[in-house]
């Protein structure tokens, strides 16, 4: 496998915390946000934070033993816990009551279920035992993939909202998870280079994954509001097509598995 | 008293030492019974998401606020990790990202399990699991504590004992987090106590048991809770634990003491 270069320890060392002194909050006052940027950045805020359902799927296979990636991880769910709590404060701010916080209410069996994302941490362990090692690679490639779809989503978000205060915010948030995606893309790369069983079960789990991640807990019509809002019209079909030719270009994919991928936004899962 | 979670998520931060001489261990270093026991410690900090794994596979991870607290709480671990691989450096004790890995792999089988092994049982028992999960946190953390605060005293290294202090410090917001779950839970069902009991009385064994030669824990264990002085400690940390509502008389700590051999 090649060598990697991307330094975790240092990412540890500069980790991004709460980027509430930054988010101006008292500009939308002024300038409000539309009723569907703030539905959108309230989506995305649950997204952002539905980081431990995640850590548990992933957690409960090899990766777990592969310190570097848990090390990763453990910064990156940090990360991730202040962007979702700066968009919920700007919700908030809009008018809007962000879901998934404290108080918020949910239906814990449904959460439950919606969490695990129609595989409990039972079948995962036990899938895990037989996926082995390639299993990291598969991990990794979920997470760029997922990273790659958030971010057409801050780039749709940024164009339809034109206002100056989320603007700022949005580069800020794209800046924090510059260094996420540089981590899933160099450690997908090299691993599904490495692995043509880590590439076989990537294309299986990208097939079946319910896009983005996370999005069992919004609810069926929000997930599709949010696909809808960020790769529909013109604007989105160029998003999608660089999306698709991201993941085609990955070691091992294509653009079979990119397209299942595409088929699965659209309409949920594809296998 | 209830837990504050926005405060916690707000004030938490890495472990600082960048103002401590480390290098003060290279004219004072440590012994090699102190190096090991520091090197269990930092073990175990390291492996802390190892340990949300298998709490994460109850019911309890769909609640916000312990989400919450968990993000938090592994990255601090992790950092009292880092903090204590930093002394060991100066002893030339290298604790990289490989050495971690490779002690995770020696786990086997009884690690790939675990995970199977706990999501059963809390979906058996129900969310009244959550308070085994939510104590025995407490337990795990008063000990961590203890541990620390008993190698201050017995290293007699003022960097360390400072060093100690604060990772302690943060600990101490731990159990904070964890006896208002574990007291609110246990208090509420008496269910929920029995499993408890149950669970802790059968099962509890001292923190890292579960990622180290019985070898090292027991020198562990000798090294800091031996004699009346660590007796004495650990009894602090049981009364700690029968003091939760229907876990009175539990001794699990000098139980698991005496089940070692460790000297009184």
């Amino acid at each position: 496998m090649e060598p990697a270069a991307f330094d975790v320890r240092e990412f540890a060392r500069t980790a991004q915390g709460s980027l509430r002194d930054d988010l101006d909050l008292t500009r939308y006052a002024a300038a409000p946000l539309r009723g569907d940027v703030v539905r959108v950045l309230d989506a995305l805020a649950v997204l952002e934070g539905a980081t431990m359902a995640h850590l548990r799927n992933v957690l409960v296979t090899p990766t777990h033993k592969d310190a570097r990636v848990t090390a990763f991880l453990v910064t990156w769910a940090y990360e991730k816990f202040w962007i979702a709590d700066a968009l919920r404060a700007i919700v908030a701010a809009n008018g809007g009551a962000p879901r998934g916080w404290s108080g918020a209410a949910s239906d814990a069996g449904t959460h439950r279920r919606a969490a695990s994302a129609g595989r409990g941490p039972v079948r995962r362990a036990l899938a895990g035992f037989a996926q082995g090692w390639p299993v990291i690679g598969v991990h990794m490639t979920v997470g760029l993939v997922d990273d790659w779809m958030l971010r057409a989503a801050y780039e749709r978000v940024a164009r339809a909202s034109a206002n100056d205060a989320l603007d700022a915010v949005l580069r800020r948030i794209l800046d924090v998870k510059e260094r996420h995606t540089r981590f899933f893309q160099e450690e997908a790369s090299r691993r599904l280079a490495a692995s043509p069983k880590a590439a076989g079960l990537a294309r299986r789990e990208l097939a079946r994954t319910v896009w983005p991640l996370g999005s069992t807990v919004l609810g069926r019509d929000d997930r599709d509001d949010l696909v809808r809002f960020v790769f529909g019209g013109s604007e989105g079909d160029v998003l999608a097509a660089r999306l698709e030719r991201d993941i085609a270009d990955l070691p091992g994919l294509d653009r079979r598995a990119a397209a299942s991928v595409l088929r699965g936004l659209a309409g949920g899962p594809a296998a | 008293m209830a837990f504050d979670i926005d405060r916690y998520t707000a004030t938490s931060v890495s472990v600082h030492w960048d103002d401590l001489d480390l290098e003060d261990f290279r004219d004072h270093p440590l012994l090699a019974g102190a190096l090991r026991t520091l090197r269990y410690m930092a073990d175990v900090e390291y492996h802390t998401v190892c340990y949300t794994r298998d709490l994460l596979t109850t019911p309890s991870h769909r609640e916000a606020d312990v989400s919450a607290f968990m993000t938090m709480w592994n990255r601090e671990e992790f950092w009292h990790g880092e903090a204590l691989a930093a002394v060991l450096a100066m002893h030339d004790i290298t604790v990289d990202y490989d050495a971690l890995k490779a002690s995770r792999l020696k786990l086997g089988w009884k690690d790939r399990l675990d995970p199977i092994k706990q999501s059963v049982l809390g979906s058996l028992v129900g969310s009244d699991f959550v308070a085994v999960h939510m104590t025995w946190g407490a337990a795990n953390e008063w000990s961590a504590i203890t541990a620390y605060q008993r190698m201050a005293e017995l290293e007699e290294h003022p960097v360390l004992a400072e060093l100690l202090r604060r990772i302690a410090k943060q600990e101490a917001r731990h159990v904070a987090f964890y006896t208002s779950q574990a007291r609110d839970r246990l208090a509420a069902s008496t269910k929920a106590q029995k499993i408890t009991r149950f669970a802790l009385s059968r099962f509890w064994a001292p923190v890292g048991s579960s990622i180290n030669s019985t070898d090292d824990v027991r020198h562990v264990m000798t090294h800091l809770m031996s004699g009346p002085e660590g007796r004495r400690a650990a009894r602090k940390v049981d009364d700690s634990i029968s003091g939760m509502p229907g876990l009175d008389g539990l001794t699990i700590v000098q139980d698991a003491l005496d089940g070692l051999g460790i000297p009184a």
